[in-house]
């Protein structure tokens, strides 16, 4: 299953960058994230609950990024296991563009499924995972917007 | 007195011939079926597997920990604990000369072989529990490359689709005849073409279901298996578990529906009798519908490469033929994965007289579910590829598809006749059943209505194809491959002290009726009407052994058995009653539920004094008197090696051309399956068979994806062929009894599935043919037939 897809970000690359690598960003971005842990420098630990039409499992995996070009592509790979409702990997490679004030981000994904989950949801699967793919950029693209604002700045305790 | 007299007269009529309803059918309406899946016995679990959800890979760790602290849950069994105790098994025969296969045992060993193949079992107290337990269990499996394709499984380099094989060729086999390149050399036609069948699978009413119960203080297994073969499993656990046979019975009660897809041995049965060996408690599996879909066996799965020679006049000279089967991972057990293909390869243009013939099959290994024998075992796929090219043919001269199949079939005047594919036909009946067919379906008429409508642009087609079905087998099938599977039946038939009659056979009851028809024959032998003669069968412990329910042969062996059990028990019944009424036994007969006169048919003694005289007042019998009331009786077939059978089906269809969606209007079935001795139960089994041939022709297809992972394996998403798209299917008949035997009965619950598909088929192609488009596919999809169309 292959899936594409581009999305303006109202922030430039390094901010785009920085926030890709950020544990605590991703951990808020994922649909049904549940715990992200950084186990290396460019690799996460994961626990994710889906649902694809009948069958919801958490599923727990590992992301990689790799073939890192700083500021303008890298290729994150994963693999979940999801007991018995099945597995799902793939691979996308994500591109930025600068335009300035935005970044174009562009992403190429290959994906499989395979247990109960290509059995059953095979229909479903490929619009579940369009819908993900944009609860992740809608996600992210708030977090960035956050960052954008200025921090409060504290009062001082006296 | 008149009443009497009718009810005389009826009694007197004999029942074989004629129509009476199934007897398990009231009790089934009134919701009173029992079936394996409503047992419930005292300290019993629930049975739930972990599968595989890869096609191929090596199992690096399962994790059961979570999975036994699970509520309910009283043990997880892995292959380090139950497949020790049962031997293997390996699902060759000797009769297919060097087959190979891969041993398999309960569940999988360090590698899992196709996506649903079973790891790890769970015992509950109820299988909510279970399955819930099931989602602890943590699999790591290392993903390997996956064989999918049959033509790439055979490249030098592809991967194994199991352990220990040194190529995916399971099995190849060559037929053929001396002269067959000269016949295509000479021939003034060769029309060919290449063709797909998709897999499907049986999705019966009933999954598959199991108790097993052992008694450890007995030593005492009984096993409650909704299957076809009861006698078959009770010697597979006897001799994979090491118990003594006497010590294992196999009860199948109601069972909902088999269609071949219950002859064969499964991972989860064996699981279950091992787990309560172990446990000394009763195991219940049954299957769900979405387990069934990746664990019962599929069928067909064929890729075939024909063509077919013809002189000037359009007579068959000869057939090529290459057909590869995909089977799975491992042949199955007991009856291999090699039976479909074989059958494929030599019935290839059985209605004709052609005389020359080679046939080439492989059988090949992939990593899906196992395919096997499934109802008319081949016939679909040699009865379409013939019958496709004599329509090819009968195009090419200009020969109208009746005028070619009256031009090639081997005459009725003909037989006995030996085909080019070395089959020995006793009598068939090929030129009566096209003229009947022709009458049945008013062929001209709809030929004129054709041609008018498509002046308007609707697109209709009409498709014929004559069959020839493979029934009653003997030995020669199984048995000389030395399979513990019996070509035998017998029957054990008790007169009751009351005057009423018992028989328990071997014959076996999915709810095709073999209960209603033996009760119909046994009634007939003792003269008392068949609600009378209480029928058991599906019990290792109370009937005889034998080989039950395969290949159409319950009424033609089963019902044999019962005749020569029933005639015998009325040879002991009229010599006891010659003693008490001083008779010659020679003069008397049995009817009415009587001893009469032979010649006067005048009441002598009611059947329930010899009951009562016989049980309760032996001593008022003479001194060498002999008391029996019951009679055994064993058959097997001999003479040919099988009764054939034959018949031609017909299809009209409508096709959209813009949309691929095709109707299907009309379905006629003329068919001989010798004495028919219930003609409301035989049009049951051939409306049935038809239903199970078009919906893989047009519906039914298990879809996989590049890595072995089954896209469809739901209701949602699988196809089976419903009451709405069905047409009315009318039926004709031809009685060519065999003279094999008394009865003279060959079987027919294959016929209809044989050829409905390619009549089907040929209807499509036909309303087609205008566009020049052709389809050889099947299931023929919309997208199939847009595609043939070249619109996609």
């Amino acid at each position: 299953m292959e899936l594409e897809g581009t999305q303006e970000l109202q922030a430039d690359p390094q901010t785009v960058w920085a926030a890709l690598f950020d544990r605590d960003v991703l951990e808020r971005a994922i649909p049904g994230c549940e715990t992200l842990e950084q186990t290396a420098e460019t690799e996460f630990a994961a626990t994710v609950k889906l649902k694809v039409g009948p069958v919801s499992a958490r599923f727990k995996g590992g992301v990689e990024l790799s073939d890192i070009v700083p500021l303008v592509s890298c290729t994150l790979s994963g693999k979940g296991s999801g007991g018995i409702a099945g597995f799902a990997k793939g691979a996308a490679r994500v591109t930025l563009e600068d335009l300035g004030e935005t970044t174009r981000l562009t992403y190429s994904a290959d994906a499989a499924v395979g247990g109960k989950l290509a059995s059953l949801g095979n229909r479903l699967i490929k619009s579940t995972a369009q819908k993900l793919a944009g609860e992740f950029f809608a996600n992210f693209e708030a977090i960035l917007a956050e960052q954008a604002e200025p921090a409060p700045v504290p009062e001082p305790a006296e | 007195m008149t009443l009497q007299d009718t009810n005389t007269a009826a009694a007197r009529a004999p029942h074989i011939g004629q129509a009476h309803r199934r007897q398990t059918a009231r009790r089934h309406l009134a919701g009173r079926g029992r079936f394996v899946s409503d047992i419930v016995l005292p300290r019993m679990l629930h049975a739930a597997f972990v599968r595989s959800p890869m096609a191929r890979g090596r199992i690096v760790e399962i994790d059961t920990r979570d999975a036994e602290q699970s509520p309910g849950v009283v043990r997880v069994f892995t292959a380090r604990d139950l497949n020790p105790s049962c031997k293997p098994w390996t699902g060759t025969l000797d009769h297919f000369a060097s087959m190979v296969s891969a041993p398999q045992n309960i569940l999988a060993e360090e590698e899992v072989l196709w996506a649903g193949h079973p790891v790890a079992m769970v015992l509950a107290r109820t299988r909510a529990e279970a399955e819930d337990a099931c989602e602890l269990v943590m699999l790591d499996i290392e993903e390997g490359e996956a064989c999918v394709d049959g033509h790439a499984a055979l490249s030098g380099d592809a991967p194994r689709a199991a352990p220990g094989l040194d190529s995916n060729l399971c099995f190849q086999t060559v037929l053929e005849t001396m002269a067959v390149d000269a016949a295509f050399a000479g021939a003034a036609h060769v029309v060919e073409g290449d063709f797909t069948f998709g897999r499907h699978t049986a999705v019966t009413l009933e999954p598959r279901s199991v108790v097993a119960d052992f008694d450890a203080a007995s030593e005492q297994l009984t096993v409650h298996h909704g299957t076809q073969t009861p006698y078959q499993f009770q010697d597979i656990y006897a001799r994979h578990f090491g118990l003594s046979e006497s010590r294992v019975r196999v009860i199948a009660p109601d069972v909902g529906g088999s269609f071949g897809m219950k002859l064969h041995l499964y991972n989860e049965e064996m699981a279950a009798v091992a787990a309560s060996l172990k446990l000394g408690r009763p195991v219940k599996f049954v299957a769900d519908r979405l387990e069934s879909f990746v664990s019962d066996i599929h069928a067909r799965d064929h890729k075939v490469s024909a063509r077919m020679a013809l002189d000037a006049e359009g007579t068959i000279l000869a057939m090529e033929v290459d057909d590869m089967t995909q089977i799975g991972a491992f042949s199955t057990y007991p009856r291999t994965s090699v039976a479909e293909g074989n059958q494929v390869v030599r019935l290839m243009g059985a209605p004709y007289r052609m005389p020359d013939y080679r046939g080439r099959l492989s059988v090949v290994f992939q990593n899906k579910v196992q395919t096997s024998q499934y109802r008319a075992v081949g016939h679909p796929i040699a009865c379409a590829v013939t019958e496709a090219l004599v329509d090819k043919a009968a195009a090419r001269l200009g020969v109208d598809p009746f005028e070619i199949r009256a031009r090639n079939v081997v005459p009725d005047d003909a037989y006995p006749f030996v085909s080019a594919t070395g089959y020995s036909f006793e009598k068939l009946s090929h030129e009566a059943c096209l003229a009947k067919l022709r009458d049945l379906m008013d062929y001209d008429a709809l030929r004129a209505e054709q041609a008018a409508l498509r002046e308007r642009g609707i697109y209709r087609g009409i498709g014929i194809a004559p069959f020839v079905e493979i029934t009653n087998p003997g030995a020669a099938f199984y048995g000389v491959g030395g399979a513990r599977i019996s070509a035998q039946d017998g029957a054990v038939v008790r007169l009751t002290p009351s005057g009423e009659v018992q028989c328990a056979i071997s014959v076996t009851e999915q709810g095709q009726g073999t209960e209603t028809i033996i009760s119909q024959i046994v009634a007939d032998q003792l003269g008392v009407a068949p609600e009378q003669v209480k029928v058991t069968t599906g019990d290792t412990d109370t009937t005889p052994s034998g080989g039950a329910t395969w290949a159409c042969r319950g009424a033609g062996i089963g019902g044999e058995t019962a005749l020569r059990a029933g005639r015998k028990l009325q040879g002991q019944i009229l010599a006891l009653a010659g003693q008490i009424l001083q008779s010659d036994p020679a003069d008397l007969a049995l009817a009415d539920g009587h001893v009469v006169d032979a010649q006067s048919g005048t009441r002598r003694m009611p059947l329930a004094e010899i009951g009562r005289i016989a049980t309760y007042r032996p001593d008022t019998l003479p001194e060498a008197a002999d008391n029996s009331l019951t009679a055994a009786e064993h058959f097997a077939p001999s003479g040919y090696p099988f009764d054939f059978t034959n018949g031609i089906q017909a299809s009209l269809v409508e096709v959209d051309v813009e949309t691929g969606i095709v109707r299907l209007l009309k379905h006629w079935v003329v068919e001989d399956c010798g004495r028919i001795i219930n003609p409301l139960l035989v049009d049951e089994q051939i409306r049935g068979g038809v239903v199970q041939g078009l919906g893989p022709a047009l519906f039914e297809e298990c879809l996989y994806d590049e890595t072995g992972q089954m896209t469809n394996a739901s209701l949602a998403d699988y196809l089976v062929p419903m009451a709405c798209e069905m047409p009315d299917i009318v039926i004709g008949h031809v009685e060519t009894p065999t003279n094999d035997t008394i009865l003279g009965a060959k079987g027919v619950g294959e016929a209809g599935t044989a050829a409905a598909g390619v009549a089907a088929l040929n209807a499509v192609n036909d309303a087609l043919s205008p566009f020049k488009a052709e389809i050889r596919q099947t299931p023929m999809t919309p997208l199939r037939i847009l595609a043939a169309l070249g619109h996609v």
